[in-house]
């Protein structure tokens, strides 16, 4: 059995939301349910990025809230901007 | 571990401000692209039908990878003796930057198609935010694969070691930090319409 490290976790998944978000391109398959779980979907990989790649997970918690409050406001922004 | 290491990010002090600042600046030019798109949704939707979705699709799987073989390259250094860690993270500095490079190809033959097809800056506004936002981030890898260029030189003569790894740290930080904004950027442009 194959035991994969945490980063290689990581990676694993933003490799499959990465083809889910070309797929919903892809296909045209974008409506209001599919843009809020791509927007979910991409907060998920920001925040893989920012806790293994960037290793902030284990910082104090106000050095690791700058890129996630970031991440957060610009989704929510996206969201507000596409959709109200 | 010392204890420090806890508390702070990995790396020196300094690259932490010059990414929040990088953050912030390209999250104002995301925030300008949101607000320009809700005056004019026809134009950036009949636009963005312009772009390759596959090119930017394939970046996106570059620079995720090329930003795991970074953080496999600090593990190794962590994890082994001087010389072995040395070999074992230079082979995934080299992964990395050869990745690298793959993207700056495919981005730069983008550039040209539009530049082929008569598409630039002044074409609309779409396009304007398109190759400001690309060109900016563009140039983020560029200077990232020179930061891990000299890191992997480093790295080659046994540079880093377990209780000596902060330059490296501090470049990784920078290389990921380019992958975050791709990861916004890539269904911010490319896919979401």
């Amino acid at each position: 059995m194959i035991i994969f490290d945490k980063y290689t976790k990581a990676y694993l998944l933003l490799i499959t939301l990465t083809i889910f978000a070309y797929t919903l391109g892809k296909f045209e398959l974008m409506n209001k349910t599919f843009f809020i779980i791509l927007i979910i979907t991409t907060f998920i990989k920001g925040s893989m990025v920012i806790d293994y790649f960037m290793e902030l997970k284990e910082v104090s918690l106000k050095y690791r809230s700058i890129p996630m409050i970031w991440l957060f406001v610009i989704l929510s922004g996206i969201t507000l901007g596409y959709y109200f | 571990m010392k204890k420090e290491n806890l508390n702070y990010p990995p790396g020196d002090a300094g690259i932490w401000i010059i990414i929040y600042i990088e953050l912030i600046t390209f999250g104002l030019f995301f925030l300008g692209y949101i607000y320009s798109r809700r005056l004019d949704v026809e134009l950036f939707n009949s636009s963005q039908l312009a772009l390759n979705q596959t090119a930017g699709f394939i970046n996106t799987i570059i620079l995720i990878t090329s930003s795991f073989f970074v953080i496999k390259a600090v593990k190794a250094i962590q994890t082994y003796d001087t010389k072995q860690a040395s070999i074992i993270a230079t082979r995934w500095l080299n992964g990395a930057i050869g990745l690298g490079s793959i993207f700056l190809v495919i981005k730069m033959s983008e550039f040209i198609a539009k530049y082929g097809e008569g598409i630039n800056l002044s074409t609309n506004k779409f396009f304007m935010f398109y190759f400001l936002l690309t060109m900016f981030h563009f140039l983020h890898v560029l200077l990232g694969m020179i930061i891990l260029f000299n890191i992997k030189e480093k790295t080659k003569i046994q540079g880093y070691n377990k209780n000596d790894l902060k330059g490296m740290q501090t470049g990784a930080s920078y290389w990921h930090m380019v992958d975050l904004l791709w990861i916004v950027l890539f269904p911010l442009i490319y896919i979401i319409r």
